[in-house]
């Protein structure tokens, strides 16, 4: 399509090239010879779904990781990157999604503007802060930041810290820079305003890979596209030219179905609603319910406060509206309470908020359940262990030892752990966040039957995840979550996979999605 | 599928040198200490000596036992010296210079105790300042308050007051029974000990509220999410660690007859030596009543030695410390 990468002369070799690019880890083939060309002064897109290999090529190209196979050249000169360090010195800038951890916290703007060079410094001892406090004032000026330099990062907003990383990328004197989901955590006039800033150092002949599931904001800043699968890239072009359905289509690939099973029956009523909910950390409101024995999800794209929601509707973080449990209102202050109304979460960092790592299978599923096996305070251990047999079993916890600490489980069976505990309480609303993170395949078929014959007895169910694919395998409905608010309640049999993604990715609700739909969906794939 | 189960059944066949030495290293050591003093020192086995040395453990273990509630909590408590300091000053007042009984004397040390425990708390669970740093405070106030109700000097029986007379109230024997007295031959103190040693480890072990203070310790967020009281059972460390500094102090001061000054300084490295020794004991890995009593024991042991050998007692602070960092690596090792 474009000028060919490998053998041409110098005259076209100017920009950034990553040739034939492969890359292997194991068994496993991440790149399959990925070719990125980048024209100076432009704002290339990279796309692709989870694990298509966005992320290795992007650590390739930061000097993270060195390539099996293929060449980076930068007008015309080829590089050989064996630290971050040379990449940053052939020019290459990273702006991490994590902005936090590109920052220290205690010490000002200027002085993490300055810490690369006061780190290299060898000869130099002595540092001028004045002359380090001008330069930063001057970056800070060219990425439209009006603070003071002698602000401390911790004072400083989400978005401030990331122009303040921009800043100390450009300090490198940085001509290719990767912005790695840098809107995720902005809100839409900030977004703007970032939009503002990369044009105007666009003009001032400064590249950007600009890497976001956000397809909208793809479709305004940037001017070319690449688009990986599986390690391949399957299209590389002008922007202007792509909607957002090739996109997605592209990048998905193969054509998924809607949810191809018998529809599940539930009941009429609504076991559990929640009304004019605040969450305090995504500061949007939502509204939600579910019927008895329904399985709804809720899709969203990493970073569009799915977790923020979960912790609001057990109470674990601030948050404040009604509850509405069998038409029973409530206002929860703790997961405590939120408990024994009966929620459960089974949270999305398993490890870190849903298990005791150093403690037996058995007193982590019997965890809830120590009222009743308690008698006057004292903890019957027959009982116990009976308790925690009946539930390894059934669960087919493996091994199916009892002692074994969970530390020593795979990430399925931690899973059921996790699961385990709720399963013999009085819990009638299940809120799953991201359950099949981490685990294997048949792990999952395993969590989706808990999750089905939990329905089955009537719970009501909300699964929350970035994996649409498993809504349309398990949901009854559907929410749509984008930047923190509930925008659309669907029947899952009425969604495709790609519409989800167009919702999920800020394309607009009308009728634009439709050309998704069912019947002409076989006929586009083939095109 | 079947690979964590073979995995974890070999290494139950095969335990390596380190291994054995993490579980039993302690007892073996406990071993070798006496065994060494025992053939060097002649006056080590005798009846006296062993009593003494039980006598002096048994102040470091109910010390200790506090320590150990607030690191199952994953806490820290400095203030449990201190504590006794004033627990060992509050008895001495109400008997010598208040002329109270038996009763009033052992609860106002306690109320007191318990009253630390709160504030240890209040600063750590409500305001959540860092609690080496909290209790840090705690400590040097406390400290202060018992120093400046003595104003620096001890309460001892028929001592002089500032208003010409001497003091109205003694040291009663009931009082001194505690810290001196036998029961069939047995040290009342040590009996103290162990019943508490007893009881404390059931309830870890085999109660409800035990094994909710381990969960709390062991993951806080789980914890929380999980539907525990979280901050109600941290608070009951912090106050449990108090009591326990403040029955210590009551043992110290009946042990000794008089309020001597900031006499509980010492029992807080001890204490956590012998709580961090304890994470190792028959390869628990995390803080126990049991261990906590055999790392008593051993700096016990040690130190008794040490004192007949004729170390002088700022240089026993030197092995003290190398002990306490000895302690805090193996339990950095199982860690990995």
């Amino acid at each position: 399509m474009d000028e060919n990468a490998g053998s041409t002369g110098e005259e076209q070799m100017s920009g950034l090239y990553m040739n034939h690019i492969y890359k292997s880890f194991g068994t496993i083939n991440v790149l399959n010879g990925v070719s990125l060309h980048v024209q100076p002064g432009e704002v290339h897109a990279l796309l692709g779904m989870n694990g298509a290999g966005k992320s290795t090529l992007m650590k390739i190209l930061a000097g993270d990781l060195s390539p099996d196979q293929g060449t980076i050249t930068i007008d015309g000169k080829e590089q050989q990157f064996s630290s971050p360090a040379d990449a940053k010195k052939a020019g290459i800038g990273l702006v991490v999604q994590e902005v936090d951890t590109a920052l220290f916290p205690a010490l000002t703007v200027y002085e993490n503007i300055a810490a690369d060079e006061i780190a290299k410094t060898k000869q130099k001892p002595l540092l001028s802060w004045k002359q380090q406090k001008e330069r930063a004032a001057e970056l800070l000026r060219r990425v439209g930041l009006s603070i003071s330099p002698a602000k401390l990062i911790r004072e400083c907003s989400l978005h401030e810290k990331q122009l303040i990383v921009l800043a100390k990328v450009l300090s490198s004197s940085a001509r290719y820079i990767i912005l790695d989901e840098p809107t995720a955590a902005l809100s839409e006039t900030e977004t703007k305003r970032l939009f503002t800033i990369i044009n105007e150092l666009k003009a001032q002949g400064v590249s950007f890979i600009y890497i976001s599931h956000k397809l909208k904001e793809i479709k305004e800043i940037c001017d070319r596209v690449t688009i990986l699968r599986d390690g391949n890239v399957v299209h590389h072009g002008d922007v202007a030219s792509l909607s957002l359905e090739e996109m997605i289509r592209y990048m998905v690939g193969r054509s998924y179905t809607t949810a191809q099973r018998e529809t599940r029956t539930y009941g009429d009523d609504r076991l559990f609603e929640v009304k004019q909910l605040h969450i305090a950390k995504t500061n949007t409101t939502v509204d939600l319910y579910v019927h008895k024995g329904e399985i709804v999800g809720i899709a969203g794209l990493v970073g569009a406060g799915k977790t923020e929601l979960a912790e609001s509707l057990i109470a674990s973080s601030k948050t404040t509206g009604e509850w509405w449990i069998d038409g029973k209102r409530y206002a929860f202050a703790s997961p405590k309470e939120a408990i024994a109304a009966g929620i459960c979460l089974i949270p999305e960092e398993r490890r870190k908020q849903g298990l005791f790592l150093q403690e037996p299978v058995r007193t982590n599923l019997t965890v809830r359940l120590l009222s009743s096996l308690t008698k006057w305070l004292w903890v019957r251990q027959k009982k116990e262990t009976s308790v925690a047999k009946q539930l390894v079993d059934s669960l087919q916890i493996h091994p199916p030892f009892l002692s074994t600490s969970v530390r020593q489980l795979s990430g399925g069976n931690q899973q059921k752990v996790v699961i385990g505990k709720w399963l013999k309480t009085d819990a009638r609303i299940f809120i799953f966040d991201e359950p099949t993170k981490g685990i294997d395949i048949n792990a999952k078929q395993e969590v989706f039957s808990i999750i089905r014959s939990l329905a089955d007895e009537g719970k009501a169910i909300l699964y929350l995840t970035s994996e649409f694919q498993e809504l349309l395998d398990i949901a009854d409905t559907i929410y749509i979550m984008v930047d923190g608010k509930l925008i659309k309640r669907v029947p899952a049999h009425d969604i495709t996979y790609e519409q989800l993604i167009y919702y999920c990715s800020g394309g607009e609700m009308d009728g634009t999605a439709s050309r998704f739909g069912r019947q002409e969906k076989a006929s586009a794939i083939s095109s | 599928m079947a690979q964590p189960a073979v995995s974890v059944a070999k290494k139950k066949q095969a335990p390596s040198l380190l291994e054995f030495l993490y579980k039993h290293g302690t007892l073996l050591a406990i071993l070798v200490v006496i065994a060494y003093f025992g053939i060097t020192q002649d006056r080590f086995f005798t009846y006296e000596n062993f009593s003494d040395i039980l006598r002096s453990i048994s102040i470091v273990t109910l010390v200790a036992i506090g320590i150990t509630f607030s690191l199952i909590v994953d806490g820290f408590d400095l203030s449990v010296g201190s504590t006794v300091s004033l627990a060992t000053i509050a008895s001495a007042a109400a008997l010598v210079l208040y002329r109270q009984e038996i009763l009033v004397t052992l609860l106002v040390p306690l109320l007191l105790g318990i009253a630390v425990g709160l504030l240890n708390s209040l600063l750590i669970v409500k305001l959540k300042l860092p609690d080496l740093l909290a209790t840090l405070a705690t400590m040097y106030a406390i400290n202060g308050v018992q120093l400046t109700y003595t104003k620096g000097f001890s309460i001892y029986n028929d001592m002089p007051l500032p208003d010409g007379g001497t003091a109205p109230g003694k040291f009663i024997p009931s009082f001194l029974f505690i810290g001196q007295g036998e029961v069939f031959g047995i040290p009342f103190s040590v009996l103290l000990m162990l019943i508490i040693v007893i009881a404390s480890h059931l309830f870890l072990t085999y109660t409800k509220p035990g094994r909710l203070f381990y969960m709390t310790g062991e993951n806080l967020e789980a914890a929380r999410l999980s539907g525990i009281p979280v901050n109600r059972y941290r608070t009951y460390a912090y106050v449990i660690s108090g009591f326990f500094a403040a029955l210590g102090g009551i043992v110290l001061a009946s042990r000794i007859g008089t309020g001597q000054v900031s006499a509980g300084a010492s029992f807080l490295m001890d204490g956590v030596a012998a709580a961090y020794i304890g994470f190792s004991v028959f390869g628990a890995g995390k803080p126990n009543v049991i261990g906590t009593l055999f790392g008593s024991i051993l700096m016990g042991v040690l130190l008794n030695g040490l004192t007949m050998m004729n170390v002088p007692y700022y240089a026993q602070d030197i092995i003290k410390g190398v002990i306490l960092v000895g302690a805090l690596a193996l339990s950095h090792i199982q860690k990995k």
